[in-house]
């Protein structure tokens, strides 16, 4: 059974699949390697942060974190 | 009226609030200071290239015109008389915006950005078009299209961008002040590396009504300036909101220069424990170091302060502007690839790949995150502080994706690593001269604060700049 594809190959088929960009130069498959540091990012912040479920809303939290008049 | 040489570099090493002050009380007029200001430019921006267009004949019968308007007895505002130029993205109705690119070397927008309007309704005189990275995505002042940008301080290493021109016109003294635009740095960056002041407001705190979009999400507009004080007196003319743009806040516009007293003692400002100083280049280190005593001697209580969820905050922060600029850009992405420099549409391509879900996480989590650290940092200090840039300043070659120099990918990325979380968490933020380094570099300093703190930090940055010359040095080619 073959393994999960590189990282390149996946932006690959999702750029040609959903928007029909193709990779212009050698550059951008370099860049898209390195999605696999992001991606580890990613998979290392699930489950740790405790208000994961909560609803929000970022123009309320600059509201209420305001700085009040000095 | 002829403006001399030695008068132009008099009247060009002004701060933009002493030369407004300065029409205003009739001691020069606006057509010596745009004189004054296109001499510069004709004598020192072959070096730094940081202009892309120059419309110099407007901008005299504008002078002439606003000089007229105050002898008979009538300012337009604060700013009246005062040369600046703007990144070119800021569209003016019929007149040419680039972007810094060849896909938009001719487009000419039917309408004018909202702080445009309030910028010239302010008085002020726009003489051209600034150098920029193509679309404002990277981070060096390479620009394939109208010629790399280069830094006033020595024309071989990078100016910073994205708004390379605006730094690198402010620093060489050509204009007062530029707008720039910050996505993920782009006005701090310049700033820090070419020796000037820039600020980002809050997210929502200026208009981007006008303005060439690449992230809806994280784009502001701001000024970079000569002091905190001429930033203070542009954000007071820019901020508020603006019907056109829905985003902007309705937050009040308070005197921002009135606040700036000098006097911060007892203020608590934080140095962060955690991240911002990690791995930070010894010399910058040194410059940080020696700021935070400065602080303290201006009666500052400097606070220990952790930054929670960085991790969240950097990689959540790294994905917001890439697909937002991914769908911007899609159509020419399909159409004109070639037309992009390799540096961009490597970029623009691998963003693509990043899934919707993800983005939305990105978008989801923001909120949190930013009570998160407003609870964590901002119920103990008003501000905190770290080096704008944890290295030295490189060089252009060194930099040169396009090129295919080594390790540039890696120094691109290095350059916006203090500089992008505070446009994921949307704080104000401005970066400040701190020092230069061992080859003549400047380093900034970042504060930033809560949400709507603007008068804050530029008080901070106004404190500093009182106590320090940083601000006032000037490049080898004006000593």
């Amino acid at each position: 059974m073959p393994g999960p594809p590189d990282i390149a190959t996946v932006v690959r088929d999702q750029a040609a699949s959903w928007s029909s960009v193709t990779p212009p130069n050698a550059v951008a498959e370099k860049l898209a390697e390195a999605f696999a540091d992001t991606i580890a990012s990613l998979s290392a912040l699930r489950g740790g942060l405790a208000f994961e479920q909560e609803p929000a809303s970022f123009l309320a939290a600059l509201q209420e974190t305001k700085e009040v008049a000095p | 009226m002829n403006v001399h040489v030695s008068q132009s570099l008099a009247l060009g090493n002004l701060t933009l609030t002493e030369a407004a002050d300065a029409v205003a009380r009739g001691d020069v007029s606006s057509v010596e200071l745009t004189r004054a200001a296109l001499n510069a430019v004709a004598a020192r921006d072959k070096i730094v290239n940081s202009f892309i267009w120059r419309d110099e004949e407007e901008a005299l019968t504008t002078a002439a015109a606003l000089d007229a308007m105050q002898r008979a007895g009538r300012r337009l505002g604060p700013l009246h008389g005062v040369p600046l130029a703007h990144k070119d993205m800021y569209y003016r109705a019929g007149k040419r915006s680039t972007c810094g690119s060849k896909i938009r070397a001719d487009f000419r927008p039917t309408y004018t950005a909202t702080v445009i309007e309030r910028l010239e309704s302010a008085g002020s005189i726009s003489i051209g078009g600034l150098n920029m990275a193509e679309f404002a995505q990277n981070a060096t002042g390479h620009n394939q299209h109208y010629g790399h940008c280069g830094n006033p301080w020595n024309a071989a290493y990078c100016p910073g961008g994205s708004s390379s021109g605006s730094g690198a016109s402010v620093g060489a003294r050509l204009v007062y002040a530029a707008l720039g635009s910050d996505t993920g740095g782009s006005i701090r960056l310049p700033a820090s590396l070419c020796g000037v002041t820039g600020i980002k407001g809050t997210q929502t705190r200026v208009s981007r009504y006008g303005v060439m979009p690449l992230s809806f999400s994280a784009d502001n507009v701001g000024p970079l300036a000569r002091s905190a004080r001429d930033c203070a007196r542009i954000m007071r003319v820019i901020a508020g909101h603006d019907p056109h743009d829905p985003t902007s806040s309705t937050e009040p516009v308070p005197d921002y220069e009135a606040a700036l007293t000098g006097d911060i003692r007892g203020m608590k400002i934080g140095v962060p424990t955690n991240y911002f100083l990690d791995d930070v280049d010894p010399e910058v280190m040194a410059a940080f170091e020696t700021a935070v005593g400065v602080l303290k001697a201006l009666g500052a209580v400097i606070v220990p302060v952790t930054v929670p969820h960085m991790d969240a905050v950097t990689t959540y922060g790294s994905l917001l502007s890439r697909v937002e600029g991914a769908a911007i850009h899609a159509q020419w992405m399909r159409e004109r690839p070639q037309d992009y420099a390799v540096h961009l549409n490597a970029r623009l391509y691998a963003s693509y790949g990043i899934p919707a879900t993800v983005y939305i996480e990105a978008l989801a989590r923001r909120g949190e995150l930013l009570k998160a650290v407003a609870e964590a940092v901002f119920s103990k200090v008003a501000a905190f502080i770290v080096p704008t840039i944890r290295i030295k300043a490189p060089t252009l070659k060194e930099t040169d994706i396009d090129a295919g120099a080594e390790g540039s990918i890696e120094f691109f990325n290095k350059l916006s690593v203090n500089t992008r979380p505070m446009n994921y968490l949307g704080v104000p933020s401005v970066s400040l001269p701190m020092g230069l380094d061992s080859n003549g570099l400047p380093m900034g300093l970042q504060i930033q604060g809560r949400p709507f703190a603007e008068g804050t930090i530029l008080k901070i940055a106004d404190a500093f700049q009182r106590g320090t010359d940083h601000h006032s040095k000037l490049p080898p080619m004006l000593s």
